[in-house]
């Protein structure tokens, strides 16, 4: 069940370690097959490296503000989702995400390309942390997760991140001050 | 070390590299089957791996023989297909090119209809590249290092982008670097892959230049090895450097790509890995395409099989393929193929007068030997779909048509054991190709693995998420290159050779050395414009550096593509 009243928070994001990406794009891969060919993993060339980039699923979601069509909600595990019927592909939430993580089309980069005869065109693809598999298996860990071979994307709290060394970059802040910072 | 007992694997795994990567199948949906990572508890799954399930059931499958006639292809019975390609081929030789990355129950089962048959002759396929690599291997007497072994090594030495072979191979690099930031990562890849940006040392070397680099290395590091003069446009200074920054290693891992159009030293650059790799304690990791490519190479004793440079030189016999695109690997064009068995439409089923269906690799159970050492049986991930043929078979049916009676049951494969093979001749002025590219005008064109394609893409480019990133093709040039052609990141240029050429979106690579184009290796058409050669010394098939021309492509076509 779907409900905007509650803001829960999920406890666990997908994390990069950036000193492990190798590039292979199995994130990207793994999230096309299991989205119906619409990947919510793009790409962003940062200096020498080319880095997936995977929604952050904030906690004070400028997507969901943005979308007119309320398609856009933080479902009661704490996951932002798009409602698949009420998306009109409008885009707004790919112009407010601060992050660029929902994107159309990010220059040249293979992540958001989506097959002709899709939905294309009338739909925005969104990350939702892979829930099919969260809900088979409560082990389970995204497919974007699960496909990378070096390591890199982790399925972490932020607690387990910091532990391991890693450092979230600009989630929290952002998060909560995203309007500030705006 | 093989284990003499092979394990039976419950788990469907991926064979298109040494990894082996677990896979659970979904479906099929409304989409077909699907491949996905598993649920807890993997490893990783490549673009590779996670393109088989689609793999198994796409819509462009090919399902029934068909014979061109007229320009067009006509569907006709299995049975008759045989008996037709056994007329067409009339007093000829046929020679049969089965692909090498199959298990080794097909490959046993091909060569017994092929002893049977004397008319037939069976050439094992592989990379050339890679089947030169694991002679030397083997002929070093190193030991073989899985993914998982990797992080129990204390330096890393990777020659070609090892990292977009295997990109499961990263893994235990990447955990030893994090409990020991020490740990040195040696990289010589002209082609600058994704391996060289994580190096701490690169070697900088001219393509076709590996060996000398490696030999250089091995002097510096103080293993026993005979000097070979350096070409110009290699670093000998960066080779010394990484050479004693390996010398304290207890434990030394070299992975090792070979990719193609890089050169004829491979056979000695395996010998020589292997050589430095035993002496410091480690051994090799080599990342080829497909996971058998080992077992192929040892069992080759056990097989009546000719090699590939005298199958080529059979110019009058009649060629059929099996399992594998020989023309598009090699980049042969204009050479007439009686048949193809395949799975999918490639350049050796444009080129054949019949096409029989043939089985995947996954659709087959059997026998593989996982990163050099796990002799495992594994299980298919599915049957081949009705009507298609296990690989073997295809071979079979056509014989049985000619009137060749089956052959006994095949033997066991039994234990795949080290191949006493003897050492390579190094020569003392090894890089004729890196002083050919350093004579001649830059840019010369090299071919750089991807973590989306196994070899020259006759499987992998016909999934979907393949065909979504994989056109254009993407070029990477050095930005030093790039200005002087006056192009900028995702231009379209044309890379051209001679009557060959190729429209792709230009990508920047600052970890190119300038000089250097790199293509995909599994765009048949740039296979094309490395020139194929035979060694005269070694009879090993040869595929060099070629130098290309690259022009911005301006027209709106070509922008807008």
């Amino acid at each position: 069940m779907i409900t905007q009243a509650r803001q829960p928070e999920i406890d666990k994001r997908v994390v990069i370690d950036v000193d492990r990406c190798v590039e292979c794009q199995s994130c990207a891969a793994a999230c096309f097959a299991g989205h119906a060919r619409m990947p919510a993993v793009s790409f962003a060339r940062a200096g020498w490296a080319l880095l997936p980039l995977i929604c952050r699923q904030c906690k004070a979601p400028a997507c969901v503000d943005a979308c007119p069509a309320e398609a856009m909600v933080r479902d009661e595990a704490g996951i932002v989702r798009r409602r698949l019927f009420r998306c009109v592909g409008c885009g707004s939430c790919a112009q407010a995400c601060p992050f660029g993580v929902i994107s159309d089309s990010l220059a040249g980069t293979p992540g958001t390309i989506k097959s002709p005869g899709e939905l294309s065109g009338h739909q925005i693809s969104k990350c939702d942390l892979c829930a099919d598999r969260l809900a088979a298996d409560a082990k389970a860990v995204p497919r974007c997760v699960a496909a990378c071979p070096s390591g890199a994307l982790r399925f972490v709290d932020e607690h387990q991140a910091e532990a391991d060394g890693l450092l979230i970059i600009g989630g929290r802040s952002a998060a909560d001050h995203l309007y500030k910072r705006r | 070390m093989c284990s003499d007992t092979p394990k039976q694997e419950p788990r469907s795994r991926c064979t298109l590299c040494p990894a082996g990567c677990e896979l659970r199948i979904g479906g099929p949906g409304a989409g077909g089957y699907q491949s996905e990572p598993p649920m807890v508890g993997g490893a990783g799954l490549c673009p590779r791996g996670l393109a088989i399930g689609e793999l198994l059931d796409a819509p462009g499958r090919i399902r029934w023989a068909t014979r061109r006639l007229d320009g067009r292809r006509h569907e006709i019975g299995l049975a008759e297909a045989a008996r037709a390609i056994v007329a067409a081929a009339g007093d000829r030789d046929l020679v049969f090119f089965l692909d090498g990355a199959l298990p080794c129950e097909q490959l046993l089962a091909a060569d017994a209809w092929c002893r049977a048959w004397p008319r037939a002759k069976l050439c094992v396929v592989l990379e050339p590249a890679e089947r030169e690599l694991l002679l030397g291997t083997e002929a070093s007497g190193a030991a073989y290092l899985s993914d998982a072994d990797l992080a129990g090594c204390d330096g890393f030495l990777i020659v070609g982008d090892a990292f977009a072979a295997n990109p499961a191979c990263s893994r235990g690099v990447f955990d030893r670097r994090a409990a020991d930031a020490r740990a040195a990562i040696i990289v010589i890849d002209p082609g600058g892959g994704s391996a060289a940006k994580f190096a701490t040392c690169r070697v900088a070397a001219p393509p076709g230049a590996e060996l000398a680099a490696i030999a250089e290395l091995a002097r510096a590091a103080g293993v026993d090895c005979p000097p070979i003069a350096p070409p110009d446009g290699m670093d000998v200074r960066s080779a010394r450097s990484a050479g004693l920054a390996l010398a304290g290693c207890k434990r030394l891992a070299i992975i090792l790509a070979a990719e193609y159009g890089r050169g004829g030293d491979w056979r000695q650059i395996g010998y020589l890995a292997g050589r430095l790799a035993g002496s410091l304690g480690g051994g090799v990791a080599c990342q080829t395409t497909g996971a058998n490519a080992l077992a192929a190479v040892r069992l080759g004793p056990r097989l009546a099989a000719i090699n590939l440079a005298d199958a080529l030189a059979r110019q009058d016999a009649a060629w059929v393929t099996v399992g594998c695109d020989l023309l598009g690997m090699l980049g042969i064009r204009g050479r007439e193929i009686l048949a193809a068995g395949a799975a999918f439409a490639n350049r050796s089923t444009e080129a054949a007068e019949f096409v029989m269906p043939a089985a995947i690799a996954m659709e087959l159970g059997g026998m593989y030997l996982l990163g050099g050492q796990r002799q495992v049986c594994l299980e298919a991930v599915l049957p081949p779909p009705a009507g298609v043929l296990e690989p073997a078979d295809v071979i079979g049916s056509i014989a049985r048509a000619a009137g060749v009676e089956a052959p006994g049951p095949t033997t066991a494969v039994g234990a795949l054991s080290r191949l006493a093979a003897a050492a390579p001749s190094i020569p003392a002025g090894c890089a004729a190709a890196a002083a050919a590219a350093a004579a001649a005008a830059p840019p010369v064109l090299m071919l750089g693995r991807q973590a989306a394609d196994a070899g020259c893409g006759e499987l992998t480019a016909h999934a979907s998420w393949q065909l979504a990133v994989g056109s254009p093709p993407s070029v990477r040039l050095a930005a030093a290159d790039a200005r002087r052609i006056g192009v900028k990141d995702l231009d379209m240029v044309e890379v051209r050779t001679g009557e060959l050429s190729v429209r792709a979106r230009v990508r920047i690579d600052h970890a190119l050395d300038a000089g250097a184009v790199v293509l995909p290796e599994a765009l048949r058409e740039a296979r094309a414009m490395c020139p194929l050669q035979v060694s005269p010394a070694t009879e090993a098939v040869v595929a060099s550096p070629g130098t290309v021309n690259i022009e911005a492509a301006n027209d709106y076509a070509s922008q807008t593509a």
